[in-house]
């Protein structure tokens, strides 16, 4: 069954066809005249149009475009005789038909045509479903994109519902979720007003939905009338919702996070919803539930660092205290001693002032056990602040010496120092230097018996020559290349294997009885390693009961790449106090490359060369930078500056290409080492 | 004439012991125990030098040296500041506060004498 529009000035003819066509059953109308043709298109569109070619007053050229207009709906067969037809019309038309007309081959090239028009009507019909299909797919994406980019629970509650909305085209949504345990809220996103009447039958609906979800089951959250509350989010305030919306066509999903209950959703359309509605529906449900798991967990972390944050602060104050309260009354303390120590109280009994001399000596040695707690306690914190320079060992050793001596001569011990290299460079904190090996000097004398002796020696040595003690093997992994070596002997009590291990652990000594006789805090020695720790040093020990002890410690000889890592230590420590990023960034290539890039204007950001260093292998130059505060975004934005770059030098330079790679603090790696292997281990190759 | 050192510090045992040394080393002593009283009293005064410890409720010592040190009237007068070397206090001391000198706690008594002669004693 087909409309079927004739257009002929010859009434046999159109007779003859009127006859043919309604006894296949088709409708047939027909026009004879200019107007009576567009008005008959207009009035009732066609869906095949017979076009005589023989007329003469009809202008054939205005009727087609008239059913051009109606795109590919109409369908145009021409009929002609033998007369040559305008291209024009030729071109647009379905198909012909020449006179004179068999009845069998009009019938079918009718119904050909009219079984076209039926596929290309169902092909539209698919392309447009299609189409939308591709629209809830696009959304689909968008919105999980959109998931990845916040860690707000309430945000993406709403990125979901905007995706709902995007996607299926609603009229009103309900979302229920509790922003805390006793914090229902009812969310309602709704295309018109609610009528207030509505608005209490939502609220009771979401009660009952909620309560039904937990058939029998324990229901985790109380939620009723009173402690509901309502957010609404209303697009067009022309109209008003009223109880009709509730025989809408309507679905129903439960939001989880993870495996728990989160909420859920309930949406009304006008209009019924698909089966791919439902699926798109239940993805986006589906897809916000992983993320507002890790934007609980992110909640917790969140949580975590604040009560951290707090505790370092509080910590930070009971160093402030410690220092300041306790030093007071010690200073008193002491002052008070000194006073009538002076004899200026008056004249003093021998075991008075020998009394008085052992409360003293105990108050100087509770000054420096507070003294070692606040210092340890900084390196920890990150807060010890290193001056380092380029200096020589010799020095450090001379004012040690000079410092120590009387110390020395008291208990009758020999000091003998031979320093076998007096020119190697070392990059370090001179004071800091100090320190550590007054602290291994005064042990020895401490513990060492009268008229022993004590050796300080000092030379330059390769890693791979250093003999150590199984026991530190952990100290050695990490040093490679050229040290300078310090090591302290004595002669004095030595230290049994099993106590070996842990001379560098807080506190090791202090639990001895000898430590009462000698004194100390027992921090010196774990102080020095933190020390070395942060000049990429290390300290071991060799000990045997009752023969003596030799301390070693090395530093660093100073050269370009160990003050590098020197420096990347210090700017990832800061980090990690300011809670930022840094990033370490290596550019590879020949040598003549490397060069250009760094002549080129602004390609490398020249303070990224700062902190840098040029290292060659092979052929090749590595380029090796740190970026204080650099993340992915920075590193990755030079990646594209220098693809850029190289792609404008392929033509000029032959075989133009760079290897290039990155690594991140604290993503990647929160200790230093690891960021200089990942960074060696993890080159892309950039070329046009 | 004796020369006039004003001692304030809220710790009453450490001025008093601070007292004891430098009058037994013929020096005139005038003591203050908090912030306010030693401003007044360093004005009163006019001592030839002042020892002054920096923590010390209301006016602490780096206030009082700063409120000093940019009047003429007094800019000349030696402070000793007394620290414990805290870590608020560290940050103070990079800060331009005028301080001739700091002892850190705990002091030795003849340290302090040897300083207060080395300013005060031609």
């Amino acid at each position: 069954m087909a409309k079927i529009l004739f257009i002929s000035e010859d009434e046999k003819k159109t007779k003859q066809f009127q006859e043919i066509l309604e006894k296949n059953s088709n409708e047939f109308y027909s026009a004879d005249t200019q107007e009576a043709s567009l008005d008959n298109i207009k009035a009732q569109v066609p869906d095949i149009i017979i076009l005589d070619s023989l007329v003469k007053k009809i202008e054939l050229k205005s009727v087609n475009k008239k059913i051009k207009s109606y795109g590919d709906n109409i369908l145009t067969i021409l009929l002609v005789g033998k007369e040559s037809i305008e291209q024009e019309l030729f071109k647009s038309a379905n198909a012909f038909l020449q006179e004179p007309i068999s009845n069998n081959l009009l019938i079918s090239t009718i119904n050909a045509n009219l079984r076209t028009k039926n596929s290309l009507e169902m092909l539209s019909n698919s392309n447009q479903e299609l189409a939308r299909s591709l629209y809830q797919l696009n959304v689909l994406y968008n919105t999980s994109s959109q998931f990845a980019g916040t860690l707000d629970k309430n945000r993406l509650l709403d990125i979901m519902v905007e995706g709902m909305d995007k996607s299926l085209s609603f009229g009103l949504s309900c979302t229920l979720t509790f922003r805390s345990e006793d914090e229902p809220v009812l969310i309602i996103s709704s295309l018109y007003q609610i009528s207030d009447r509505l608005l209490e039958a939502l609220k009771l609906r979401t009660i009952l939905n909620y309560k039904s979800l937990f058939d029998k089951k324990q229901i985790p959250f109380a939620l009723n009338l009173e402690n509901l509350k309502i957010e609404k989010h209303i697009k067009q305030t022309n109209k008003e919702y009223d109880f009709s919306v509730l025989r809408y066509d309507n679905m129903f999903t439960p939001i989880n996070m993870s495996e728990n209950f989160f909420g859920f959703i309930e949406i009304y359309r006008e209009t019924e919803f698909t089966t791919e509605d439902a699926t798109c529906f239940q993805t986006l449900a589906q897809q916000v539930s992983l993320p507002l798991k890790s934007a609980s967990l992110y909640e917790i972390k969140e949580k975590t660092n604040k009560k951290l944050e707090k505790l370092e602060r509080m910590k930070s104050e009971f160093i402030s205290i410690v220092s300041h309260e306790l030093r007071t009354p010690l200073t008193a303390i002491k002052n008070a001693m000194d006073i009538i120590l002076s004899g200026k109280t008056g004249v003093l009994t021998e075991s008075m002032d020998n009394f008085m001399k052992m409360g003293r000596r105990n108050v100087v040695r509770l000054s420096g056990i507070i003294n070692d707690l606040l210092d340890l306690s900084k390196i920890e914190a990150g807060k010890m602040d290193f001056k380092f320079s380029i200096i020589k060992m010799e020095p450090v050793i001379e004012y040690v010496k000079n410092c120590l001596n009387e110390m020395a001569k008291e208990k009758k011990l020999t000091l003998k120092i031979n320093i076998d290299d007096d020119f190697t460079d070392i990059y370090a904190d001179a004071q800091r230097l100090e320190q550590v090996l007054t602290n291994l000097v005064s042990n020895a004398i401490k513990f060492t018996h009268e008229g022993g002796e004590i050796g300080i020696e000092t030379k330059i040595v390769d890693a791979k020559e250093i003999k150590y003690n199984p026991i530190f093997e952990d100290e050695f992994e990490k040093l490679h290349g050229k040290y300078v070596i310090v090591t302290v002997k004595d002669t004095g009590i030595g230290i049994s294997e099993d106590d070996l291990a842990r001379v560098f652990d807080q506190f090791a000594q202090i639990e001895t009885s000898l430590s009462r006789k000698v004194g100390g805090s027992g921090l010196g020695l774990p102080i020095a390693r933190q020390l070395l720790e942060a000049h990429n040093g290390a300290i071991w020990c060799d000990s045997e009961l009752e023969k003596g002890s030799a301390f070693h410690f090395v530093v660093p000889v100073a050269d370009e790449k160990n003050n590098f890592l020197l420096v990347l230590k210090q700017i990832v420590q800061k980090a990690k106090v300011k809670n930022s990023s840094v990033a370490v960034i290596n550019i590879k290539g020949e040598k003549e490359l490397i060069d250009r890039i760094l002549k080129e204007k602004n390609l490398v950001n020249k303070n990224y060369l700062n902190n840098s260093i040029k290292e060659s292998e092979d052929n090749d130059i590595i380029l090796s930078m740190i970026i204080p505060e650099g993340d992915r975004f920075s590193a990755d934005f030079l990646k594209k500056k220098l693809q850029g770059y190289i792609r404008t030098q392929s033509g000029i330079y032959p075989n133009c290409a760079i290897m290039y790679s990155y690594a991140i603090y604290p993503q990647d790696s929160t200790d230093d080492w690891e960021l200089i292997r990942k960074v060696q281990e993890s080159y892309v190759t950039i070329r046009e | 004439m004796q020369k006039k050192i004003l001692i304030v510090d809220d710790e009453q045992d450490i001025v008093e012991s601070l007292k004891f040394v430098l009058e037994a080393s013929n020096f005139d002593c005038y003591c203050a125990y908090n912030g306010e009283e030693g401003l007044k009293m360093a004005k009163e005064v006019l001592p030839d030098l002042i020892i002054l410890d920096v923590m010390m409720p209301k006016i602490n010592g780096y206030k009082i040296c700063r409120l000093l040190k940019y009047d003429n009237k007094y800019k000349n007068i030696p402070i000793l500041m007394v620290t414990a070397r805290s870590q608020e206090e560290d940050k103070l001391i990079g800060e331009e506060t005028g301080v001739d000198e700091y002892i850190t706690k705990p002091f030795d008594l003849d340290e302090i004498v040897k300083k207060v002669e080395g300013y005060l004693v031609k």
